[in-house]
């Protein structure tokens, strides 16, 4: 197979410089884990021989791709380590969770059945997570730790109010977090694009597939993937741009849909737009409304791992200093620790927690010395968590622009 | 549109970034990694600027003695806890534990104190990673051969699971863990301790600033530049404390390069990390536009100029076959000295010499042209040709100089 020549390459690529593992937010704070380079590169010489190394290792790799982003060399770390991971799931080996924790994946890899759960009744759903008693039984029985933010549900989303008809359109990928948790972010991204002129098409889409391959379920989320682009191909075609406003979702559908033997797999990765990075070319190219209102907001900013991992830089950043008033600062302090569920996770609660310090140490401080009012970012885990964190609200970049078009 | 692009994001592309946004410029940085600073000791070296000057076609013989004291009186202005002169230089202590010379120093690894004391105790933090107590310590006898020299071992309960579990622990896992607020406290501990039992050990010692002038405490996998917890911990010490230099990943380098990035950022520049340029598009002497592997797809940035700062052969910014060299991005002509190589390991290496060559705005040149070949394109740090940082020392200097004059001028 090409993959197996493809690694070898990869291999002779790494020069042992250890930079990826010396900033890995999870080998820093967590001593069962080596760290990238030795999960990585280094035990995939072995696995090439047949020999695995403990599986619990891989476990611990939180996907957030800071080593890909890290490696002067180019290497796919995370690459390497989620095929192992698959790898071991196939073989016969265990996988090393126990019952409880596979049953535990099992759940939080379904972000989109939890989700239409969920909204059935938003507001019973809420009510339940809410009660402490009912959290300290579902960390026993489900392994989920009764700390963690889970967000909260809300009505679904549903593209609603009067659809622009126009022959500039768009498909609008919300994402499970905007579609169940956050509809009105959904709403707000809608909003935008059609007062940018744009017609939205909004096809019924399902999880893209990352929370089943980050909890193991690499070949149930390529299923997903693949219903997706059965519903994108035919606006793929057509030569429609793919938006997205949750950042994980945006990267699995520029890096890993284009890799699926599937119609349509060969226009996604060209199709596909962060929101901020489809108006910041409509900005370039003269097109972008500008008659913003004067926002006096100052804004910390974090940018979720997923967007580094894109390699577009930070557009909303760009956009929203368009914004007349608008203040806004990078706080480059590292990764959120949530890593979409993996913080959610009994065990792994505490070490998100400490991945994610220096980010809300920072947070804390740019409000206590009065350098920004509140924080934003895309990824809706990232809000969740910095909130969760810090104490400090975080929303969406779009709500600025809703705010400078006064919509 | 930008500004201004600058492709690398080392030291030389970050200083350009920082100078040029300064100045009010709106700066992109476009970087494969995070650069060669996690490798480097953190350190700058300067070397014989009145010799080096004169060499012929040598970097600072084209900038200038001015604009190479511009690179370090700025390098110094934007971070105040390098400490250094002019033409003066420090020593520092190499990993192996010998005094080396250098120009620009972080608060801490001065090891100049050592060369009057008369006990030195070397702390061994358990279980560090490329960390030779032993070694360090025959090392010490025979450059410092008044004093006394005793390992001090230390152990961070923190660590201890790493231990037992078989984790490595780099000297860059401890220095992160002495600038947490549980480990800022700890190291507080264990130096009033050990400054304690050496105050009663040392036989008639009187007041601890006696002490203070003839023992120090060498400190490896500490690094207190930038930290300004880590700068009151260690004031209140009674005693010297020097830092050592560190093998990669290395803790001065890498916090260097958080500082740089801080810097560039609160001005506004924006950083993108983690791809490199795939294309660059020209007209005429004009460079215009680069084009970036993005995931999925490619992405285009504009700008009115454009930094080449990709490092050399280490770097990524030359690509070397058995035969031949190119420079990997925009293909400017180098260069390449007939003979590559010396037999003689340690000694004068003529490819360290390759690069591309420039005029005294940094714009390239075609070989035997003085017309630059773009009038909006300029070259920096390692990728510039006519120097060997090995043999002359002055991998700080020229990346300063030039990083710092290519902003100047944007």
């Amino acid at each position: 197979m090409d993959l197996k020549q493809d690694n070898v390459k990869n291999l002779d690529a790494c020069i042992k410089c250890s930079a990826c593992t010396a900033l890995c937010p999870v080998a820093a704070v967590n001593p069962l884990f080596p760290g990238p380079k030795s999960v990585g590169p280094d035990a995939e010489r072995f696995r090439l021989e047949g020999i695995e190394m403990d599986i619990k290792c891989l476990n611990y790799c939180s996907n957030c791709k800071t080593c890909e982003v890290t490696c002067p060399s180019g290497v796919r770390i995370t690459s390497m380590i989620l095929g192992a991971r698959e790898r071991a799931k196939q073989s016969k080996h265990s996988d090393g969770k126990t019952l409880q924790h596979r049953f535990r994946d099992l759940v939080l890899g379904r972000a989109e059945y939890l989700g239409r759960l969920g909204t059935i009744w938003p507001s019973m759903t809420n009510t339940v997570l809410s009660i402490s008693l009912m959290r300290v039984l579902m960390e026993q029985i489900l392994g989920l730790s009764r700390h963690a933010p889970l967000p909260s549900y809300h009505t679904k989303f549903k593209p609603q109010g009067s659809f622009v008809q126009s022959d500039k359109q768009v498909v609008y990928f919300p994402g499970c977090f905007a579609k169940y948790n956050d509809a009105q972010t959904a709403q707000a991204v809608v909003k935008v694009l059609e007062h940018n002129g744009y017609q939205v098409i909004v096809p019924n889409f399902h999880c893209c597939g990352v929370p089943l391959q980050a909890n193991g379920y690499f070949s149930r989320g390529r299923e997903n993937a693949k219903k997706n682009l059965a519903l994108m191909e035919p606006y793929l075609k057509a030569g429609l741009p793919v938006i997205t406003s949750c950042t994980s979702c945006g990267l699995a559908l520029k890096e890993e849909y284009p890799e699926l033997a599937a119609a349509g797999a060969e226009y996604i990765g060209q199709q596909t737009y962060d929101l901020f990075e489809f108006l910041w070319e409509l900005h370039e190219r003269g097109e972008l409304r500008e008659d913003f209102q004067s926002v006096p907001v100052s804004l910390g900013y974090h940018a979720p791992c997923h967007l580094k991992t894109q390699g577009i830089g930070t557009p909303s950043v760009r956009l929203l200093r368009l914004i007349p008033g608008v203040q806004i600062q990078d706080l480059d302090a590292g990764c959120c620790g949530l890593s979409g569920s993996y913080g959610f996770k009994e065990e792994k609660y505490d070490i998100a927690m400490q991945i994610g310090k220096p980010l809300y140490q920072s947070v804390q401080q740019g409000v206590a010395e009065g350098r920004f009012q509140t924080m934003t970012t895309e990824c809706g885990g990232c809000q969740v968590q910095i909130q969760h964190g810090s104490g400090v609200k975080t929303e969406h970049p779009v709500w600025y622009l809703i705010r400078a078009y006064d919509l | 549109m930008w500004d201004g692009i600058v492709i690398g994001g080392g030291l030389s592309g970050l200083i350009a970034g920082i100078r040029a946004s300064e100045k009010g410029k709106r700066m992109l940085v476009i970087s494969e990694g995070v650069g060669s600073l996690t490798y480097s000791s953190g350190v700058m070296d300067f070397g014989d600027v009145e010799r080096l000057k004169e060499e012929k076609n040598h970097p600072y013989a084209l900038m200038g003695e001015t604009v190479v004291r511009a690179g370090m009186e700025y390098f110094q202005r934007l971070f105040p806890d390098y400490q250094g002169a002019w033409q003066n230089s420090q020593q520092v202590l190499t990993p192996l534990g010998s005094p080396r010379e250098a120009d620009l120093v972080p608060t801490g690894l001065n090891a100049g104190v050592l060369q009057k004391a008369k006990e030195i105790v070397l702390i061994a933090p358990e279980g560090m990673k490329d960390f030779f107590p032993e070694v360090i310590k025959a090392k010490l006898e025979r450059v410092y051969s008044k004093a006394k020299i005793e390992i001090y071992p230390v152990a961070v309960e923190a660590f201890d699971i790493w231990r037992n579990s078989g984790k490595l622990i780099t000297g860059m896992d401890y220095a992160k863990y002495w600038r947490s607020d549980q480990g800022a406290v700890n190291l507080k501990n264990i130096l009033g301790k050990l400054t304690e039992e050496m105050a009663c050990s040392s036989s008639g010692a009187t007041s601890g600033e006696k002490q203070g002038e003839k023992s120090a405490i060498i400190f490896p996998g500490l690094a207190a530049c930038f930290s300004n917890v880590l700068k009151g911990v260690l004031e209140e010490v009674p005693l010297p404390i020097v830092e050592m230099t560190a093998f990669p990943p290395s803790a001065s380098g890498q916090f260097l390069y958080e500082a740089l990035k801080q810097k560039f950022k609160a001005l506004g520049g924006e950083l993108l990390v983690g791809t490199g340029v795939k294309k660059v598009e020209f007209q005429g002497k004009r460079c215009h536009t680069v084009i970036v592997k993005s995931k999925g797809k490619d992405v285009t940035f504009s700008a009115q100029s454009f930094i080449l700062a990709t490092g050399g052969i280490f770097g990524g910014g030359i690509q070397v076959g058995p035969k031949d060299a190119n420079e990997s991005v925009m293909g400017l002509p180098l260069y390449v000295p007939a003979q590559w190589t010396n037999s003689e390991f340690l000694g004068e290496q003529p490819y360290a010499k390759m690069g591309v060559e420039v005029d005294p705005e940094l714009r390239p040149l075609a070989a035997g042209n003085q017309e630059p070949l773009f009038d909006n394109v300029r070259i920096v740090g390692r990728l510039l040709a006519h120097w060997d940082p090995w043999l002359d020392h002055c991998g700080g200097g020229v990346s300063l100089a030039s990083g710092w004059l290519a902003g100047e001028i944007l």
